[in-house]
């Protein structure tokens, strides 16, 4: 038993320094955005804590030499085709999962190809787009052929997460609603969807987080308007500033915003459905 | 109960989208893969001129092994790292609650801009970074170690951080769905730790490691940014020779660089595939 104990010590201090490690770069990110600015370099040590380098990010620091990150546009951008991927993926995903609920012959087949759209390296997609591009005649930009790639990227991940939720899911409500003469349309709209809602939301969660922070796919076939990743990505080659960290913060707290409304949105609705459940029981007894 | 046109109804937008965008992309790939390329256009005349030139080039060559040789080592690495957190998530936190949230801790810096958290390795790395300040203030080295940051060891850590999740979700999910009962059986037969590890849980949470290696390894092969940013461009993996290849318009070599990626993907992936059904662990 002693060996058991100190294995989990072993385990556990094994995993502190795992979440350290993960943590780190995050955590100097964070330190580094308050780097002095304009001179301040994005590394130790910190010369004198401020917030130049967040005023820098929304344009409000004195003009110098270092350039403000491209925010308006490239944002917009970036969030406009989130969307646009978040909505198409998810309402392939469910029609997709939907069709999967029967067995039927060449699933196998279908379910691998659909796979594959999430396995494929972005390169590799993004090369084989822009030559299709290329021979078709067709002009590369972020809301065509970039866009169909974001939707290949994503749909995978809407699909695979409305499988795993229809395949918990109680077949008999859906029979009972069918038989009582409800019309299949309006079947699926007031009695799956409820049921499936919390799986719609994740779906739609990872789409469009994965568009947004999606960038080898892009990199080919956004054309000349860039979108934010392709804009970070442009600054590899030159030297750094802080602003880019300042940036990192910022949008990982949208991120975190994002999660919380799915979060709320979630516990709303099992909430909703609980009560519709026990409204119902009551009406019955 | 619902007819077979109706499933495939359901399924023709998807199976259309994928076949256009996804399918048709590739066919180009392996086809321009065999165009004749001249200095500044490429003619659909078919050739192995790219083939023979991708291999018998040092450089290109030199990438496809250098590729392999990170790609190999960053999965190893994840493997050894991961396994022991996925161990102490599954089985020895019995909390279901804690569990899922360290498993939601371990996700958390994946809200964070791709790019941006690889160029926070910069600062970390680097003869003035954090880790040789910190090194030095303990009174460890005298010297700043210089091989952390421009080298493949810091394209290797920056990889091995991005990636390991990928690991470690996967094996803590199948350990976390061993039964319980079977390892307090083994013990009061009086298996050791030891034989119990070897014989129950390393077994059982085969699959997990298997589904983490594929996603860790079709991420790992199709990188390139982690070496553009970390390396200053003195790693160069096949991804980024396909980068440079479209950048300077020579696309029939691109698509080989492309073609010889996804051949040494798909065999990797084929061999796993045999060992689990992945639509099984679902």
């Amino acid at each position: 038993m002693d060996k058991v104990v100190s294995l989990r010590w072993f385990l556990g201090i094994f995993t502190a320094a795992f979440v350290l490690f993960l943590y780190g770069p995050f955590i100097v990110m964070g330190i580094l955005s308050f780097q002095q600015g304009p001179e301040g370099g994005p590394q130790f040590p910190i010369i004198e804590w401020s917030t130049y380098w967040y005023q820098h990010v929304f344009g409000l620091a004195p003009p110098s030499r270092i350039a403000p990150l491209p925010i308006g546009e490239a944002l917009i951008r970036s969030l406009t085709l989130a969307f646009a991927t978040m909505v198409v993926s998810t309402v392939m995903g469910v029609l997709t999962a939907q069709a999967f609920r029967q067995p039927f012959r060449g699933s196998g087949v279908v379910f691998y190809s659909v796979i594959l759209g999430m396995i494929v390296p972005g390169v590799l997609l993004g090369l084989g787009m822009v030559l299709l591009a290329n021979q078709v005649g067709i002009d590369r930009n972020w809301w065509s052929t970039a866009f169909v790639l974001h939707v290949v990227y994503t749909y995978p991940f809407a699909f695979l997460v409305m499988l795993a939720i229809f395949n918990r899911f109680d077949e008999s409500v859906e029979e009972a609603s069918l038989s009582l003469g409800v019309s299949p349309a309006k079947t699926f709209r007031k009695v799956t969807f409820p049921i499936i809602f919390p799986g719609v939301l994740s779906a739609m969660l990872f789409a469009f987080t994965l568009s947004y922070d999606e960038f080898p796919r892009t990199l080919f076939t956004g054309g000349s308007d860039v979108t934010m990743p392709i804009a970070i990505y442009g600054t590899f080659a030159v030297e750094i500033h802080p602003n880019l960290f300042a940036f990192g913060v910022l949008s990982t707290l949208f991120s975190f915003s994002l999660l919380a409304v799915y979060g709320i949105l979630l516990t709303l609705s099992i909430r909703r459905q609980n009560q519709r459940a026990s409204g119902l029981q009551e009406d019955i007894t | 109960m619902r007819s077979n046109k109706g499933t495939w109804l359901l399924l023709s937008p998807g199976i259309i989208w994928i076949t256009l965008f996804l399918v048709a992309p590739l066919i180009m790939m392996i086809y321009v893969s065999f165009w004749t390329q001249t200095t500044f256009s490429i003619k659909p005349d078919m050739t192995v001129v790219s083939w023979v030139n991708f291999f018998s080039s040092d450089t290109y060559f030199g990438a496809l092994l250098r590729t392999i040789r990170i790609w190999f080592t960053v999965l190893m690495v994840t493997i050894l790292v991961g396994f022991p957190v996925a161990l102490y998530i599954g089985q020895f936190i019995k909390n279901k609650t804690l569990q899922t949230a360290l498993l939601v801790t371990c996700v958390i810096p994946f809200w964070t801009s791709f790019l941006i958290r690889v160029l926070a390795w910069r600062p970390m790395l680097g003869k003035e970074g954090a880790i040789n300040i910190l090194l030095q203030k303990m009174g460890i080295i005298n010297a700043p170690i210089e091989v952390l940051l421009y080298t493949e060891l810091s394209v290797i850590i920056g990889m091995v951080q991005i990636y390991v999740v990928f690991m470690v979700g996967p094996i803590a999910f199948m350990i976390g769905r061993i039964d319980g009962s079977l390892i307090e059986g083994a013990r009061d037969l009086g298996a050791s730790t030891w034989t119990i590890f070897r014989r129950i849980i390393l077994p059982l949470s085969m699959p997990g490691v298997i589904v983490g290696a594929i996603f860790v390894t079709v991420m790992v092969l199709g990188e390139f940014a982690t070496a553009s940013a970390l390396s200053g461009r003195k790693v160069n993996l096949l991804g980024n020779i396909i980068i440079t290849q479209v950048g300077s318009l020579k696309w029939a070599f691109a698509a080989v660089a492309g073609v010889v990626l996804t051949v040494v993907m798909a065999t990797f992936v084929a061999i796993m595939l045999r060992i689990v059904n992945l639509r099984n662990q679902l």
